[in-house]
């Protein structure tokens, strides 16, 4: 195997490229504004006393559409990097994805009951996307709960039957799907069909702040567990011998996963490859001790989403691509990439 | 001397005068609604719109300005980026906390109806008119669209006295594969209803239909609809890829008609009286005269 890059080095570059990232995010759009208005206005949002003239627009570009829209990129990024992570050291697999145990495909489902639901009972445009968010994060919870007590027997989780239970609910949900997409009209099927590629457009606070609640849960909790995720790395027993309560990170895992997948597609749709890509990649470039996997995860699923997102907007400026798009197109060659170069 | 001065100062003025007017209605549009761009070009608007969706496709010179996306998936700042004064849609038009950031951004964003009801174009061109300054041209081109609907509508009873009201279904398809069948409270149910056939299916929206399905219906006339190929092709390639529609009387009649697909989307547009006259003319082959006047 290749030589692996210091983790210090490794988390110096990742937040510049963060920082570098979240620059880029705030002032690149589709509206070209002067370089020096986006720093004014970026000092006057941070409290500072500058003078308003002339940054009534970039103030608002800054404020109400580019910054709400980064930090939901960084969160959503972030929390489906380490819920990947988590993923992998459970199934002990590195090719799991979040979507194993069923919080994408309950997600999914969630939302196809509000969205042609919704068009149907006739839902109050002002309601309409919270009852989206809200159907499908209770969709993924309770997926990933089913799936979790069908992996249970006597007070056991088993990971096989947890993984084949998540298989069997992914398919359930996309059969369901699959029925509402027939029930749908034309109008709700595209609506239906976009929100299956995920978008971050038209971020806002009130739908921002849920969210990063339960990524800076996420995000504090699971790199705790850094030293049982090792430990598990060895197998089952190997950790229960190293007084890991096995059982117990299981469950955290699982919990961890389904509250902030569910989460973060609740607020940007379904947005693939990031879960799986990121920390893939960390790993071949880290190598596979979690202390380090899971922060750096973290940072470059923030970092990848905000890239995906700037060429999502950027691209077919004044329209835009959804982000599920960009993120595979983006993730999937970089994966092949490396899986190439680590071979040879 | 004094003469000429005093004239041009009067000149002057009144171009000055109704430059004051038009600075309050919105210079810069962005429409986000096939129809409404219809209507915004009859009415004169044209050279106002900066920005247009997807769904606008007619006429062709649209198709050269900035595109918005879809309709449904605008992004706030691509239309800011566009500096409008104002955004027009249907209620279609969305999602919502865009169109709320695009609000607070200043812009104007104006509702439309994308029924397909009479009423709504009356309304619809009413709006237009205001926000263009356009009232008199605008109230002229209901009252000729209702002109031509009702008088059309008129020819239709006339025709049905002396001939039953013949079977249709509308085909929606992509290169012929898999056609969806306009369903009951589609526009494209409104357009055959409104040309006097009527519509064989009975499901609402628009659904596929099993071959067998398909030929059991035995419509009198199919009225098919491509988004990817043009008529003779898809003429061609829907026959091909549904055996069973060659046994229907349609086919065997040869009663095919062609409907251009954007005409489904977005709400009644102008270019509707001249289709249910060609639908109208098609269906009641008897009558054809009538409804080329």
């Amino acid at each position: 195997m290749k030589q692996r890059v210091q983790p210090r080095t490794l988390f110096i570059c990742l937040s510049l490229l963060c920082l570098l990232a979240v620059w880029l995010s705030l002032a690149l759009g589709p509206v070209s504004l002067p370089l020096f208005d986006t720093l004014r206005a970026g000092l006057r949002l941070l409290g500072l006393p500058i003078a308003a003239d002339g940054l009534q627009q970039a103030e608002m570009i800054l404020g109400q559409i580019r910054l709400p829209r980064t930090l939901l990129g960084l969160a959503v990024g972030a929390v489906l990097a380490l819920s990947g992570v988590a993923m992998q050291g459970l199934f002990r697999n590195p090719l799991a994805d979040p979507g194993l145990v069923g919080v994408a495909a309950g997600a999914a489902m969630g939302a196809a009951v509000a969205i042609v639901g919704g068009a149907w009972f006739g839902m109050p445009e002002a309601f309409a996307p919270y009852l989206l968010s809200f159907c499908a994060f209770v969709g993924g919870l309770g997926v990933t709960a089913l799936v979790y007590r069908l992996g249970r027997r006597d007070g056991q989780t088993n990971v096989a039957t947890m993984l084949l239970a998540g298989v069997a609910m992914t398919a359930l949900g996309g059969a369901a799907v699959g029925l509402f997409s027939y029930l749908a009209d034309d109008a709700t099927l595209r609506t239906l069909t976009f929100w299956n590629l995920g978008s971050l457009n038209g971020a806002s606070y009130e739908r921002l702040w849920p969210l990063l609640l339960v990524a800076a849960g996420v995000a504090v909790w699971l790199p705790r567990r850094a030293k049982a995720l090792n430990a598990l790395l060895l197998g089952e027993s190997e950790a229960r011998h190293l007084g890991v309560d096995v059982e117990r990170l299981k469950r955290e895992l699982v919990f961890c996963t389904a509250l902030g997948v569910g989460a973060a597609v609740a607020a940007a749709g379904l947005i693939g490859f990031i879960g799986l890509v990121v920390p893939h990649l960390v790993r071949l470039l880290a190598g596979p001790d979690h202390r380090v996997v899971l922060p750096a995860s973290l940072l470059a699923g923030g970092v990848l989403m905000l890239f995906a997102d700037l060429a999502a907007r950027l691209l077919l400026a004044p329209a835009e691509l959804p982000i599920g798009i960009v993120t595979a197109f983006i993730g999937a060659p970089f994966f092949l990439f490396l899986l190439i170069r680590g071979r040879s | 001397m004094r003469r000429p001065v005093a004239l041009l100062a009067l000149c002057a003025n009144l171009v000055l005068s109704t430059q004051a007017l038009a600075a309050e209605l919105p210079q810069r549009w962005v429409s986000a609604g096939g129809a409404l761009s219809e209507w915004i070009t009859a009415l004169g608007g044209e050279a106002r719109l900066v920005g247009v969706d997807t769904t606008s496709q007619h006429p062709a010179s649209l198709k050269s300005l900035p595109s918005v996306g879809y309709q449904r998936q605008l992004s706030a700042e691509g239309i800011l980026s566009l500096r409008p004064d104002v955004l027009v849609g249907t209620e279609e038009m969305g999602p919502p906390p865009v169109l709320a950031q695009i609000r607070k951004a200043g812009v104007q964003v104006e509702l439309f109806s994308s029924k397909a009801e009479l009423s709504a174009v009356d309304e619809n061109l009413e709006h237009l008119g205001q926000l263009l300054g356009a009232e008199q041209q605008a109230s002229a081109l209901a009252a000729s669209y209702h002109q031509q609907v009702e008088g059309l509508q008129a020819k239709v009873k006339q025709a049905q006295a002396g001939h039953k009201a013949p079977g249709v279904l509308l085909l929606v398809g992509h290169a012929g594969a898999k056609p969806l069948i306009a369903g009951q409270g589609t526009a494209g149910d409104w357009l055959l209803g409104q040309a006097g056939g009527r519509n064989l299916a009975a499901h609402q929206g628009y659904k596929n239909f099993s071959n067998e399905a398909l030929a059991a219906l035995d419509p009198d006339v199919i009225v098919f609809s491509d988004r990817a190929l043009a008529d003779e092709q898809a003429l061609q390639a829907l026959l091909k890829e549904n055996p069973a529609l060659a046994a229907s009387r349609a086919v065997r009649e040869k009663r095919l008609v062609s409907l251009d697909p954007t005409l489904l989307v977005g709400g009644l547009g102008p270019r509707l009286p001249a289709t249910l006259q060609s639908l109208a003319a098609n269906f009641y082959p008897a009558a054809k005269a009538s409804f080329a006047q």
